[in-house]
């Protein structure tokens, strides 16, 4: 789905949304939410930012999905990792499980089909 | 005729309670899930578990994960221990151009002085130096905490171990019981050419009372539970290599099984029995293996005395509690570390609180999700394993008052050994049946 913009430029993110640099060239991303992690944001940058056309809903599944602590996400459905991180007390953020509840999301980790 | 009956003995009877539901699968649904989840699970709990005792080992140092070392900095960092093995089989051995020369090592164990360990968690490995930590010691998949610091060839070099001990222990109170004795065999391998009927028609008439006189008929009521830890048939390897079998020969598939029903039948018309599949058993090959069927078993399958458990088994009788397997997870610790006897891998997997850390590497598992099973969270009173080479026991003490009776139960067609233990004191011996006549 195209976006309605009349240059390319919009078409194809030149830079990261939300983004600030610091005074030492690195760049951060203001978090709305406390997600904890423990993956840098550079490491996180390939998965999330891809021409796939994906909503706000979806990236903040895919974080969900690359978060080391809740373990690997491959072969597992979306929600029963969730349902698993919280048995095991790893206290997984609630707007995850709501929006795997409703909503259509989807079911799978992002990877899956693809590796 | 009148036959004289003074009182009649009455067997001995215990209360029972399963814990077998850990270790079955009919709720789980593969959906193509690899390894890593039991492996996260497993981390996870041992993790836990690990950081709640460090404290108390060496408070003063920092823990941190692999990927937060620091060259020089002194921390305790907790991971899942990996082996690497250079005479481990690899199925990339097939394809590889070059083969090796075969080694000069026994086949049966694959030891060599050049293996390294490497503790690994979610953020990364790192290859673990020193001499504190033996590699031939360990195996894949314990999970550990360790003291020491990053060097500068990047390795970590190990400084202390910290294992997980004895799982708690819930206490027994033993004074005001009497004697109840249960009764372990293993290997009895109806069907193979090695077995004896009539040693095992012995260990029937003795158990249910048949054999003796008043005084050993006495003994033999006291006798209030039987457990078959594994490998009960044996079925003949030609039967079994994927031709069409004629219908005499289908008929020969089936005669163990008969012939081991009808044992059963006998048993379980006088006491509780428990039948876990072993190796040889018609039940699948990965752990947890399921309960056999209960086709297979018509007569004594009819009997609300007979159990088909999984393997490993875990259950209570009068609060003691038993916990075994049939003997896969310490062979493949035989194929894959080195101790003494057969009862220091006992030891081992009860230390490290896994009952087969070497699942899914080189024994197989079904690949969990949520929970790692063979995880030991409640340390037993009687930890055994079938199908071993010779009967072996040991009462082996944990720091926190734990006392566990370990027992290997032998081979029964090779030993014709069977092992009896009282619940009231936990003391163990065995019960042979042989057929030497002395001359």
């Amino acid at each position: 789905m195209a976006r309605t913009s009349t240059n390319m430029r919009g078409f194809y993110r030149q830079k990261k949304k939300n983004h600030t640099t610091t005074a030492t060239g690195c760049i951060t991303k203001s978090k709305s939410t406390k997600t904890p992690s423990f993956v840098s944001d550079i490491t996180q940058t390939p998965a999330l930012h891809t021409r796939d056309d994906f909503c706000d809903e979806e990236r903040a599944l895919r974080e969900f999905d690359m978060n080391m602590a809740y373990g690997p996400c491959l072969g597992i459905t979306r929600l029963a990792r969730w349902e698993r991180a919280q048995r095991l007390g790893l206290d997984p953020p609630k707007e995850i499980h709501c929006l795997l509840k409703g909503g259509d999301v989807k079911l799978e980790c992002f990877l899956d089909g693809r590796v | 005729m009148e036959v004289d009956s003074p009182e009649q003995l009455q067997r001995k009877q215990s209360t029972y309670l399963s814990f077998d539901e850990n270790f079955e699968i009919q709720k789980e649904v593969y959906r193509g899930q690899q390894y890593s989840q039991i492996y996260f699970a497993r981390l996870h709990c041992m993790r836990a578990l690990l950081y709640s005792l460090v404290p108390n080992w060496k408070s003063h140092l920092p823990v941190c994960t692999v990927l937060g070392l620091e060259e020089g900095k002194e921390c305790i960092i907790v991971g899942t221990l990996y082996k690497h093995m250079k005479l481990k089989p690899c199925i990339l051995d097939e394809y590889s151009k070059e083969r090796s020369v075969a080694p000069l090592v026994k086949p049966h164990n694959f030891i060599h002085q050049d293996d390294y360990l490497v503790l690994e968690d979610e953020s990364g490995r790192v290859k673990l130096g020193g001499t504190v930590l033996s590699p031939s010691v360990y195996v894949t998949g314990v999970v550990i905490a360790l003291h020491g610091k990053e060097t500068s060839a990047g390795a970590f070099f190990v400084e202390d171990v910290l294992e997980a001990g004895l799982p708690p222990q819930i206490e027994r109170q033993l004074k005001s019981r009497e004697d109840k004795y249960v009764v372990f065999v293993s290997g009895l391998s109806i069907g193979s050419s090695s077995s004896n009927p009539l040693l095992f028609q012995l260990l029937v008439d003795h158990i249910t009372g048949h054999l003796g006189d008043e005084e050993e008929q006495g003994l033999a009521a006291e006798i209030v539970h039987l457990v078959i830890a594994g490998n009960s048939v044996e079925i003949s390897r030609g039967l079994l290599n994927g031709q069409n079998l004629a219908s005499k020969d289908q008929s020969r598939l089936s005669e163990p099984f008969k012939e081991l029903d009808i044992q059963l039948t006998q048993i379980a018309a006088s006491l509780p029995l428990d039948i876990m599949p072993g190796s040889s058993d018609p039940a699948n090959f990965s752990l947890p293996q399921q309960p056999l069927n209960r086709c297979l078993f018509p007569g004594s399958a009819t009997y609300n005395t007979f159990r088909s458990c999984t393997n490993p088994h875990c259950f209570e009788l009068d609060n003691i509690r038993f916990l075994g397997t049939s003997g896969q997870n310490i062979d493949d610790l035989t194929k894959y570390s080195e101790a003494k006897d057969k009862l220091d891998f006992l030891e081992s997997t009860l230390r490290w609180r896994h009952l087969a850390p070497t699942t899914p590497n080189t024994l197989g598992c079904y690949p969990f999700t949520d929970r790692d099973p063979f995880l030991i969270d409640s340390c037993p009173d009687v930890y055994f394993v079938g199908n071993q080479e010779k009967y072996e026991t040991r009462l082996v003490k944990g720091s926190e008052g734990q006392s566990v009776r370990l027992i290997c139960i032998p081979r029964f067609c090779e030993t014709g050994v069977a092992v009896v233990v009282n619940m009231r004191n936990l003391e163990c011996h065995a019960l042979t049946f042989g057929m030497q006549f002395s001359s």
